[in-house]
């Protein structure tokens, strides 16, 4: 059973969120900050990451470049949650180092469809726009 | 011929005959000697200032009414510039009144030689008081109305943005409960019903989606994103989206797509968005009709354009209904919205994308006869600012009616370059440069002039001296930034000063891509030699790697390397010693180079420190006025020839508001 850490601090978005994902067969845990996201990333060693990017304490840009720099969860997929199609928050993630983004609110067939790629799609996904 | 002469009449017979035409007057008048005495005034004086004719008469003007006219501009005028002209117009003088008050008056005057008097000079008065109120009541309740309506705008995006949370927990549980629903098998009892809550809650969405993005345009807030995709595919996209409702309608839709389509370069969110509201519209519009989508490619003005007509059969429109119908929130008319529902947004919303792209939507219509809606967009858009300036120049709302969207040409009133610089030949070099390139040059001598040109003319670009008296470039510069009108408009800063140690570029001066090419580098830095080797360079890199081969290459090159992981270590370093030169990595954690590069020009004694940055990819224009914060770019002068600077400057405008020759 794959193992998805979900990173939101809106309770009702992480509520429906997980709930939904658990009923399509995933494991899930959750962490309700950007820095509690990069500890869990550590500790629990999830599949994929679901990140979104306005988080307190830590945003999801810096807790995802955060556990892209680690040798030890950098090669975790991260997919980015954002706000309505805003083209600065897409190219943002992908700057950040996310895998993938999709947009909130969330269309679950579309997520599913990403999550599947990036499990399915071989265990290293190369970190796709690290820099340098 | 004496005795043909009537006899003069009497003397005072004249004098009464000019006091009369004199008090008819409604404006004060003085009759003043060359000794600055009153010889007469006349009624309007009397009244206006509650004197009598034994308190004005035969004194001197400055002792009139307890010396309430001893006014020292009026001694400047009276002293210095009478005796030297006969006569001058619309003097402005502001002064308070025991009487009356504080007044503004313009005065007119004229020498004469009446009758037997010796010259006289005529000083007539205008109360200008109230029209100066009223003008500054315009203006005030002018920049009121402006702010008024950034408020409003930035209200909505906020409020937008609050509505749509509730809204994604409302859609989220409606269909977790449909899948419940259909999981326990109680799609019977519940299904129907739990779909138009999730229906309606999407419509919502949509509505508050439109607003969202009209007062992010408004606000001048709306980003373009270029990316190449195919039309055709995007098309069919849209069309599959459509197709519940075309079914709804019993209409017929149908897809014509030219041969040679291909790809397109824009905004592809936006352009989806623009033939969706279209096509939805079309098909909402027309019952058991047709509506075809026809897109080709087609060269007009040589420039490629991508043509995509939605036609339908439906109700049509009149000539008053297609008037109004770009405007924000109007629809056809009012009962439309009962009837068929929306905010009356789509439409405006499809028009700003278009323009913003450099494009236009335009409608051929009869009622009764069905509509045509035609979508024209360059096949390949680019990002420049002038569309940014346009949009900002016509929600200022300075230009009434646009259309460039077919010959590109900018706005009348958005085609300025203001230059701003305190020396004359410097000024009338730049102006006769930039004219001969093909671009409206206003000039303006001084910080304050500039700033005021700025506001009437809202010029498509200014290039400001740093150097001047009074009020330097930088501070003018601030003030430019902190008007919220003016905000949008490049500024090129340009040094123009002769000692080369303060020639140095002032924003980021340069940028090397990484991994660091020690040819390229060293190239680069031949440009700040410095003076006494070794100078301090401090080098701003969180990648230990490539800090070690920025140091080898500066180190030959005979540069004092210190180092810096990060940008809060760089402002440490930075004050226990001032580097002659920084190299800054963009993409680091605490402190990015976007943020340190603004810190460091915060501080002045650090601002002419050259930032060259190094980067993983190559800049994009916004990371390149991000980088430079307030500034575009700054120009140096150092050792290049005048010319040089002036091809510089030129490219630099002709890439945020090409003048119209170049544009074709």
């Amino acid at each position: 059973m794959p193992k998805i850490l979900l990173v939101e601090d809106n309770e009702m978005n992480r509520d429906m969120l997980s709930r939904r994902l658990l009923r399509h067969g995933y494991e899930v845990v959750l962490a309700l900050d950007g820095q509690s996201g990069v500890e869990m990333t550590v500790s629990e060693a999830p599949d994929l990451v679901l990140m979104d990017m306005s988080l307190p304490v830590l945003d999801g840009w810096e807790a995802t470049r955060r556990l892209k720099a680690n040798l030890a969860t950098g090669h975790i997929p991260v997919i980015a949650l954002t706000a309505h199609a805003m083209s600065s928050d897409r190219e943002k993630a992908l700057e950040a180092g996310c895998d993938d983004y999709d947009t909130k609110p969330i269309e679950l067939p579309r997520l599913l469809s990403k999550i599947e790629v990036l499990l399915g799609g071989g265990e290293r996904t190369p970190a796709a726009k690290s820099i340098l | 011929m004496d005795e043909f002469v009537k006899p003069a009449p009497p003397v005072e017979d004249i004098e009464t005959y000019a006091q009369d035409i004199v008090d008819t007057v409604r404006e004060p008048l003085l009759m003043l000697d060359t000794t600055l005495r009153v010889r007469s005034a006349n009624r309007a004086f009397y009244q206006t200032f509650h004197v009598t004719s034994e308190e004005t008469e035969n004194r001197l003007i400055y002792e009139l009414g307890n010396g309430q006219w001893d006014i020292p501009a009026l001694r400047t005028l009276l002293e210095d510039v009478i005796p030297t002209s006969s006569v001058f117009n619309d003097f402005e003088l502001e002064h308070t009144f025991p009487m009356i008050g504080r007044r503004v008056m313009l005065l007119n005057g004229r020498k004469l030689r009446a009758g037997l008097h010796a010259e006289l000079l005529v000083l007539a008065m205008e109360d200008v008081t109230e029209r100066r109120h009223a003008e500054e009541e315009v203006a005030k309740a002018k920049d009121a109305a402006e702010t008024a309506n950034k408020t409003k705008s930035l209200f909505l995006a906020n409020m937008s943005h609050e509505l749509r949370t509730p809204l994604n927990a409302i859609l989220g549980y409606s269909e977790m409960l449909q899948e419940e629903a259909t999981e326990r098998q109680l799609e019977k009892e519940f299904g129907s019903d739990l779909k138009k809550i999730n229906a309606a809650g999407k419509h919502l969405l949509a509505l508050i989606n439109d607003i969202l993005d009209l007062s992010k345009i408004e606000a001048g807030k709306m980003e373009l994103f270029l990316e190449s995709f195919d039309l055709g595919e995007l098309i069919e996209e849209v069309a599959t989206t459509i197709r519940p409702i075309v079914e709804k309608n019993a209409n017929t839709l149908s897809i014509e797509r030219a041969e040679n389509l291909g790809v397109m370069h824009a905004d592809q969110i936006k352009v989806r968005q623009a033939l969706f509201n279209l096509l939805s519209n079309a098909v909402k519009f027309t019952q058991g009709g047709t509506v075809t989508v026809h897109a080709g490619r087609e060269i007009m003005d040589e420039r490629e354009w991508m043509v995509i007509r939605v036609s339908d059969t439906g109700i049509g429109l009149s000539p008053e209904q297609i008037v109004k119908l770009f405007q924000d929130f109007t629809q056809a008319d009012a009962s439309t919205t009962r009837k068929f529902g929306g905010t009356g947004l789509g439409l405006a919303l499809t028009r700003r994308f278009c323009q913003m792209m450099g494009g236009d939507v335009t409608v051929h219509s009869h009622a009764g006869e069905g509509s045509v809606f035609t979508i024209k967009l360059p096949a390949v858009v680019r990002e420049t600012k002038t569309e940014l300036i346009r949009e900002v120049t016509r929600l200022a709302g300075s230009v009434a009616a646009i259309d460039e969207a077919d010959s590109g040409e900018p706005l009348p009133n958005a085609t300025y370059v203001l230059v701003i610089d305190d020396d004359p030949t410097q000024r009338d070099l730049i102006e006769r440069f930039l004219t001969k390139e093909g671009f409206c040059v206003r000039t303006a001598a001084s910080g304050e002039a500039g700033l005021r040109l700025a506001r009437q003319l809202r010029p498509v670009a200014i290039t400001l001296d740093v150097m001047m008296p009074d009020m330097d470039g930088w501070n003018v510069l601030l003030a430019l930034k902190h008007d919220a009108n003016l905000r949008e408009i490049p500024v090129i800063m340009v040094t123009m000063v002769d000692d080369p140690k303060r020639g140095f570029t002032l924003g980021a001066a340069d940028y090397a891509t990484k991994p660091v090419d020690h040819a390229r580098l060293s190239q680069l830095l031949k440009k700040y030699t410095c003076p006494h080797p070794p100078c301090p360079v401090l080098v701003v890199e969180d990648d230990a790697a490539t800090r070690e081969v920025t140091r080898a290459i500066l180190e030959k090159e005979g540069w004092a390397v210190t180092e810096a992981a990060h940008g809060h270590a760089a402002l440490a370093c930075m004050e226990r010693e001032r580097p002659c030169l920084i190299l800054l990595d963009l993409m680091m954690p605490e402190m990015d180079g976007f943020e340190f590069a603004a810190q460091v020009r915060q501080r002045p004694e650090w601002r002419a420190i050259p930032i060259i940055v190094l980067t993983a990819r190559d800049l994009t224009v916004k990371d390149r006025q991000r980088l430079s914060g307030f500034v575009e770019r700054i120009l140096l002068k150092a050792g290049d020839s005048h010319e040089e600077l002036l091809r510089q400057l030129r490219d630099l405008l002709n890439e945020w508001a090409p003048p119209p020759a170049t544009l074709a």
